[in-house]
């Protein structure tokens, strides 16, 4: 987990790279709604990963993640459904609902550690999506809430409709750009630092005068804030949630993404979510060799190419330069 | 009266069988320090190799049990030193990816050969009593003692054979038990087959009980961690406990409130008990 050498090559060039074909994309693939909806479902998995990443960069990881990310949808959802508001506020009350109860649920969930702190924190995410499943009147059970519809941008001069694919795919992508920037700009800061300190040796950071505790309960609030940002979006872009689309199917996907991804970088958590959830797309059409195959994927990426996808410049650099040598 | 007796029996001998899921995963971990979540698919496969055995080919029932038992051995076996192997002093969320990876494979191609419908094996023995008003089947006696006797079993296999002494010595320390000439490589696969195998039995009593799909080995594996957990990872008694908790939760909720509330409850119990025992009733503290 060597921090020193994410700061020093800060890899501009990549993420405008990407940035851009982000940007291009559905002109690229002639404004297919099937390839934009791909799109859309990679910026959503983009910043699960990321996000979950952050809570990583302490040492562990959440379970919960999906629970929270449902706490965003739902809070957005019942808004517009009983309340009759329209998403621009539905983001932000679904995001401080979610930190709401990140926070009230960090303080207890972060007395426990290591593997004790997935299963704890498992237990809150299946604790969470049985309440939405329960409380039938008010969350609507196992059939979820319907109708949620997009908002609409007025401008005045200019309306635009989100209901349209192509402007929710810049939607998505704007919000998403925005996680993964604040996550990035984060853990290059002091605070990212004392994360990675907690990371390295708890009981050490503890001595040099970090306030262990608070930093962990902070990372993993902002961490869960902006996941419920993103199950906001989700929910106005399916138009139906249910209690299924975030159980911990969600989480462990997530999770996959990061490892086959890499754990060290910002760059792992986003390159695996892209790349496996085209392969998911890709396989879709197979039936339940979609699973299998998905399964080989990832045993055999973490089998033989240990470190995840970010590992890859630096292993080609590696090539390059021992036939330079010869 | 009867009522709590009946939910009492209904409990114990639920519980018993979560113990018996939980107790091979325990030993799982306590011995690799690796998450196996394909531990409810051993349960699956197991419970899926009495089927063809018993009630396709009609071959007797307790023999099907060795034979199920024996075959999810050897592929525990296979699986450690094939893939978790590799995986060993990495971080343990690698271990978790990988039979993460199995989870997929073995329930994605268990739905494509053994098919999506419903099917049950036929039970040993049929009948039952009623004991202060309450029943009990005779099966359910049956599984319960096959319980009682494989814990009991494994307890005095580790307390008193060699090699029992060899796993405890490598979930001690593995590098001074590596000192001491023993060959941990082996104590891993022999421990990873028994801790399969012990799953694949309690699939073949399930399987009895209730009917048996490709899919049912989430369930296991969700319950077998609850109970590991609430016990301590790598602790043999807090599997026990824990599954007997789990038991009579599952048993006592589920009659008297509803299958719902039984789940959110266990979950906020396990919650409850990691917070305030951060490593489970009989664990020790694992970095």
């Amino acid at each position: 987990m060597d921090k020193s050498d994410i700061i020093a090559s800060p890899n501009r060039l990549v993420w405008g790279g990407l940035l851009a074909l982000a940007l291009a994309a559905p002109a690229l693939v002639g404004f297919d709604l099937y390839m934009i909806h791909v799109g859309i479902t990679i910026s959503f998995n983009v910043a699960l990963a990321t996000s979950l990443w952050m809570i990583w960069s302490l040492g562990v990881i959440s379970f919960a993640h999906a629970g929270f990310m449902g706490i965003g949808a739902y809070a957005s959802a019942l808004v517009l459904t009983k309340l009759g508001l329209s998403m621009w506020y539905g983001l932000w009350i679904g995001a401080a609902v979610s930190a709401l109860f990140a926070m009230l649920i960090a303080v207890p969930l972060m007395r426990t550690r290591a593997v004790y702190f997935f299963m704890a924190s498992w237990a809150v995410g299946e604790v969470i999506k049985r309440n939405f499943a329960y409380f039938k009147s008010f969350f609507g059970g196992w059939d979820g809430i319907f109708d949620i519809k997009p908002p609409v941008l007025d401008l005045g001069f200019l309306q635009i409709d989100f209901a349209n694919r192509i402007a929710y795919y810049y939607l998505a992508l704007f919000f998403v750009s925005l996680t993964v920037w604040i996550i990035y700009r984060m853990n290059a800061s002091r605070t990212g630092t004392i994360w990675w300190a907690i990371h390295e040796n708890e009981l050490l950071a503890q001595h040099t005068g970090i306030n262990v505790f608070r930093q962990k309960v902070v990372c993993f609030t902002i961490a869960c804030t902006l996941v419920g940002v993103t199950g906001a979006l989700y929910a106005h872009y399916q138009t139906y949630i249910s209690p299924k689309s975030f159980d911990i199917w969600k989480s462990e996907f997530a999770l996959v993404h990061l490892i086959v991804g890499g754990l060290t970088t910002v760059g792992g958590p986003v390159a695996g979510a892209i790349s496996l959830t085209m392969v998911d797309e890709a396989l879709r059409a197979t039936g339940y060799f979609r699973t299998i195959f998905f399964g080989v994927v990832l045993i055999a990426s973490v089998l033989l190419l240990p470190g995840g996808l970010e590992t890859v410049p630096a292993r080609i650099r590696k090539l390059f330069n021992r036939n330079s040598q010869k | 009266m009867s009522d709590f007796l009946q939910m009492g029996l209904t409990g114990l001998s639920l519980g018993l069988m979560y113990a018996l899921i939980a107790i091979g995963l325990t030993l799982i971990f306590g011995v690799m320090r690796i998450i196996q979540y394909a531990h409810g698919e051993m349960f699956m496969l197991g419970a899926f190799a009495l089927y063809y055995w018993h009630a396709e080919l009609g071959l007797p029932y307790w023999a099907g049990v060795a034979f199920s038992a024996g075959l999810i051995f050897c592929l525990g076996a296979v699986l450690q030193v094939v893939l978790f192997k590799p995986l060993q002093g990495k971080n343990i969320l690698y271990s978790l990816a990988v039979s993460l990876g199995l989870v997929l494979i073995i329930s994605g191609s268990g739905q494509l050969l053994f098919g999506t419908t419903t099917k049950g094996i036929p039970s040993a023995v049929s009948g039952g009593m009623l004991i202060g008003g309450a029943y009990l089947s005779y099966e359910r006696i049956v599984i319960s003692a096959v319980s009682i006797g494989l814990i009991i079993a494994l307890w005095a296999f580790l307390r008193h054979s060699v090699t029992g002494f060899a796993i405890r010595a490598v979930a001690e320390d593995p590098q001074t038990a590596a000192l001491q000439g023993i060959r941990t490589d082996r104590v891993h696969w022999i421990a990873f087959g028994i801790g399969s195998a012990m799953a694949a039995i309690a699939g073949c009593m399930m399987g009895t009980l209730l009917s048996i799909v490709p899919t049912m080995g989430f369930l296991a594996t969700i319950k077998a961690f609850m109970i590991v957990i609430m016990g301590g990872l790598g602790s043999v008694i807090g599997a026990l406990v824990g599954g007997l908790i789990l038991g009579m939760i599952d048993s006592v909720i589920t009659t008297t409130i509803s299958g719902d509330i039984a789940i959110i409850l266990s979950f906020v119990v396990i919650f409850l008990i990691l917070v305030f025992r951060p490593s489970g009733l009989f664990g020790q503290n694992w970095d």
